[in-house]
């Protein structure tokens, strides 16, 4: 429609960090523009797909306000002034800057701070091959809300993620489960692709399909029920579900017994599994069951064992108790009704879902990082999983299938075998780091696709007392965001259009993102940006084969997965992975927990008394909110306009949903004096921002939410990260690495005093940093 | 049979997402928006109805009806708009001058005012699409797979199908214009 003359078409994919919905995208070039982008073809035309970000990445791609050439800080950090440089002189002062402080302080000193690579690799992979190299820091941004499910997952099921095991085959629409429970997560517009088109799938063919969520979302109105629970309680809800499964006898024994570790004995005395030694079998460490048939203690290999999984039993003096008894005692604190005060789900709800799930032919969980965002949020997930594996509800068995993408970053990311790696941080662990040198210094931090200041809890804290700490801050951005206005060294990079990368989802297919254009005005891609400094510091035979060579390695490095995918044939389009024929027998899938089975019961947790999924307080949210100076809980919902603080600034989406506004029930609203569309001030003790209301029923009575991403200059004041805390979960810190605890938060809401504000533009663009854009000849924005 | 195009909009699936907005605008380089995405019953988007937790929500994607008897072709003195044989009703941009007529007597609010150029714009139905047998841009980028393109005068057709087995209904039949976009409501829930 748009294009005139001859237009040549580029099959590439959409890497925005959205999950891994990694849409195919079939790019309209004329000249040397991109002038259109729409859904590309998949094998599966099911796979054929588009989001509203990905229909408006032009506008990222064409925004005016790119960044166009290198630049340094001529102001103050923060103050947003800049003069333009050469890449050449960029990369040296850096070089020389990380070379100082590595004399000084040791290459550790230099973190890299890189965000969620989105479904990108090779971007990723080429700044950690050169941390790897150097020996420097990698700091890891999973904490940045993303760690807890990790924590929970790693306990519970031996792995990073619990997808597979909650899901099985869901996402190929092979099956027909008989209830959907969405858990903590809104992927109509988180994952509204891959996932909520599967849900509603699911629905069309009958599943019943059930929400749990504080906000009553987009996700919670295609339900067939609704449970509006109060953040940070979901541990609670799911043992009153454990509860009533108990009580009514419908767990799934056989289940239990063949893939957790219900049977296993357990001490009462020190928490810890009893093992062969305990009852005579020599340095056995082999795990204990309680025979009913002999009526004795066996080791978990014996043949021939009827398991008992309840009851007390005695073990030459050792009082113990199978892991299910264990779960059972603890389940039988949580009578629906407590349960029902806690979580403020009714009585009678929780019981009927509880008797839905455990006599449902299959259920299928669908949960995601939101609400393992609170202090506790690993257990919210484990005690989640615990009710799916008690129902015989997890996927333990394998029968044939595609084989789950696995890169081999091996080769890549460790590109020297014979030197020591990069050293490991998580990014609340960076806080310390910089403030107070523990548990070593960190000088210099580089951000890559991580907005840090605006993303990250504590804002003020960062700003204050984390930036100004630091001797050298880079960031390779595409925008001036809040973040890049505190760089010393502020790098182009590219948008997707501009670069190639390897994409390994959606499952089952590998992609290629393919550069459709060169790079716009001065910027580069991450790997040649990583190239050009790893020239710089004498690496440079690392990374000469620039993107296409990374691509390569990881194809080429021996996972059985990626079996007969080439750069070549990926150009052509998407291909499938291994594909495992469908076999008669049903392979027991070995988790890689320390028993091989789902450990609802945790032996490491037990010194700080989390073997099981016990329910504890959320550390902020105020569940009794009477008389507190904070009475509110302050969660942050995703915004389908935004992929956390990308797209904030597109106008295109922007137009239809024009600024932050936060959601306040109209109780809440009301005890405030407080109307819709009033400007209100948000605060706690750490900090506040000034927006609009929305009031609404679709926010829980003492919750107020505000979606995320929302750049700060796009507020009055503020912003959601001026609230939050960086509080570290120390068992987080054992399990994976410690969390940022976004939806435990509590705040107050008042009517801000200046309601007469000026009218607001349509759409509010943070404040634009003071430098002068010399004209670039044929490189304007998009119209 | 002359054919009638036409959509079918399933608000079972319809997630309020607004990319059919988006992608509408993009594709045919408007300065309005031709689809807008209601919320239902609600007095602004995304916001449900009822009291919290007992709530509803449900979104109502609207756009030109491509109605059979079109008031706003008879209402244009320059025969600007005209209603295609196999069913869209296009507005001729180079023959509007902007009088609005049209948009006095759409009773759907189809038609918007590009204040830049003063001129009426309005859906198309994607005629540079559909007559290269493509479907319209927005059915392609429908994110709920909610939106459903088709002859509604062909029994096979898979528009009709839906039509055949689910409860349709369309806005303001009483005004008498009769559309040719269609909607499904969407099932109210079960409970446990
Ligand atoms: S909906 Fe309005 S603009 Fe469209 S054909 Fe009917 S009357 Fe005309
Ligand atoms: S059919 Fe085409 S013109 Fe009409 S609303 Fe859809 S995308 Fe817009
Ligand atoms: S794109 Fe589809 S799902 Fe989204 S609002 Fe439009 S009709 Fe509804």
């Amino acid at each position: 429609m748009a294009e005139r003359g001859k237009t040549s078409l580029v099959r590439t994919v959409c890497p925005a960090h959205c999950g891994i919905d990694a849409c195919g995208i079939l790019a309209h070039v004329n000249g040397d523009r991109v002038v259109k982008v729409e859904p590309a073809d998949f094998p599966d035309p099911k796979h054929k797909r588009i989001c509203l970000r990905g229909l408006s990445s032009l506008d990222i791609t064409y925004h005016p306000d790119r960044l166009k050439y290198p630049m340094r800080r001529r102001g103050e950090r923060g103050e947003g002034k800049f003069e333009r440089i050469s890449w050449g002189e960029a990369l040296d002062t850096i070089a020389e800057r990380f070379k100082g402080l590595a004399d000084r302080y040791g290459w550790r000193s230099i973190g890299w701070t890189l965000g969620g690579p989105g479904a990108g690799t090779t971007k990723f992979g080429a700044y950690l091959r050169l941390a790897s190299l150097t020996q420097s820091t990698r700091v890891s941004a999973w904490g940045y809300g993303d760690s807890a499910l990790p924590c929970g997952s790693r306990a519970l099921f031996g792995a990073q993620f619990p997808y597979q095991f909650l899901m099985g085959k869901f996402l190929t629409g092979k099956v027909k489960p008989e209830m959907v429970v969405v858990w903590g997560s809104n992927p109509a517009e988180s994952q509204p692709l891959n996932m909520m088109r599967r849900i509603m799938d699911a629905k069309e063919r009958g599943a019943h399909v059930v929400v749990i969520d504080p906000r009553f979302t987009v996700t919670a109105s295609k339900a067939d029920q609704y449970l509006g629970v109060r953040p940070g309680t979901d541990a609670a809800l799911a043992l009153g579900m454990i509860n009533v499964i108990f009580r009514e006898g419908l767990q799934d024994d056989g289940f239990i017994q063949r893939h957790t570790v219900g049977p296993y004995l357990g001490r009462t005395d020190t928490g810890e599994y009893v093992r062969g030694r305990d009852i005579g079998a020599e340095g056995s460490e082999e795990y204990v069951i309680w025979d009913g048939a002999s009526d004795s203690p066996r080791v978990c290999s014996d043949v021939g064992i009827t398991p008992l999984m309840s009851g007390t039993h005695t073990v030459k003096g050792l009082t113990c108790k199978p892991a299910l008894q264990l779960l059972m005692d603890l389940a039988q604190e949580y009578p629906p009704e407590r349960t029902a005060e806690i979580t403020g789900v009714r009585t009678h709800i929780i019981t009927r879902l509880a008797q839905r799930i455990g006599t449902a032919n299959s259920v299928t969980f669908v949960t995601n990082m939101g609400f393992t965002r609170t202090y506790h949020g690993d257990i919210s997930l484990r005690a989640l999983g615990t009710v799916a594996a008690l129902t015989g509800n997890v996927t333990a068995t394998f029968s044939g299938g595609y084989l789950p993408a696995v890169l081999n970053w091996r080769p890549f990311l460790h590109a020297d075998p014979d030197r020591p790696s990069y050293s490991r941080l998580g990014i609340l662990q960076l806080y310390d780091a910089v403030i107070s040198d523990k548990p070593y210094p960190i000088k210099a931090v580089w951000f890559s696709f991580i907005n840090f200041l605006n993303q990250c809890a504590h804002s003020t804290k960062i700003a204050n007392e984390i930036f100004t700490k630091l001797d050298l801050i880079v960031a390779a951005e595409l925008f001036m965001t809040p973040t890049a206005r505190y760089a010393d060294i502020l790098l182009p990079a590219c948008s997707y259009l501009e670069f190639s990368d390897l994409i390994p989802f959606p499952y089952p297919y590998v992609q290629l993102q393919q550069k459709v254009i060169e790079p716009l005005y001065e910027s580069r891609s991450d790997v040649d940006i990583a190239s050009g400094l790893a020239g710089r510091l004498g690496l440079g035979e690392y990374f000469d084969k620039g993107e296409e060579g990374f691509i390569d390695l990881i194809l080429d490095s021996g996972d059985p997965s990626m079996e007969g995918i080439t750069r070549e044939r990926l150009r052509e389009g998407p291909m499938r992975l291994r594909l495992i024929p469908d076999m008669d027998q049903q392979l027991d899938i070995p988790f890689s927990t320390p028993s091989r089975k789902i450990e609802f019961y945790c032996e490491r947790l037990r010194e700080v008394g989390q073997a099981l999924p016990v329910y504890l307080e959320p550390l902020e949210a105020p569940l009794k909110p009477e008389g507190k100076k904070y009475p509110l809980t302050f969660i942050q919902g995703h915004s389908r306009f935004r992929t956390h603080s990308m797209f904030a600034n597109v106008p295109s989406l922007l137009e239809l949903n024009p600024e932050p506004v936060v959601e306040i029930n109209p109780r809440d609203a009301a005890e405030r004096d407080i109307s819709d569309n009033d400007l209100v001030t948000v605060f706690n003790d750490r900090g506040k921002t000034t927006l609009r209301t929305r009031v609404m029923e679709g926010v829980r009575p003492r919750v107020v939410n505000i979606t995320e991403g929302w750049w700060i200059g796009q507020f009055k004041e503020g912003s959601v990260n001026h609230l939050t805390h960086d509080v570290i979960n120390p068992v987080q810190e054992t399990l994976y690495e410690p969390n940022m605890h976004m939806n435990d938060v509590a705040v107050e809401v008042v009517k801000a005093d200046n309601q007469d504000s000026p009218q607001r533009p349509r759409y509010h663009l943070p404040e634009l940093p003071q430098y002068h854009l010399p004209e670039l000849r044929g490189r304007r924005g998009r119209r | 049979m002359k054919k009638r195009l036409g959509l079918v909009i399933d608000q079972e699936r319809c997630l309020g997402c607004e990319a059919c907005t988006v992608a509408c605008k993009i594709e045919n380089a408007t300065k309005e928006h031709w689809i807008r995405v209601e919320t239902q019953n609600a007095a602004q988007k995304d916001t449900p109805e009822g009291r919290f937790p007992d709530l509803k929500m449900s979104f109502l994607p609207r756009l030109c009806n491509h109605c059979a008897q079109p008031p706003c072709v008879d209402a244009c003195p320059l025969e600007a708009l005209g209603k295609r044989e196999d069913g869209p009703v296009v507005l001729d941009q180079q023959r509007c001058d902007g009088c609005q007529a049209c948009m006095e007597v759409c009773p759907y609010d189809a038609i918007r005012y590009n204040n830049h150029e003063e001129k009426a714009e309005k859906c198309n139905l994607c005629i540079h699409r559909i007559d290269k047998g493509l479907e319209p841009f927005c059915v392609i980028c429908c994110e709920g797979q909610a939106m459903h393109f088709g002859d509604l005068n062909d029994n096979t057709s898979a528009v009709s199908r839906i039509l055949d087995t689910r409860e349709t209904f369309q806005l303001n039949p009483e005004a008498g214009t009769e559309p040719s976009l269609y909607y499904c409501s969407p099932k109210p829930p079960r409970g446990l």
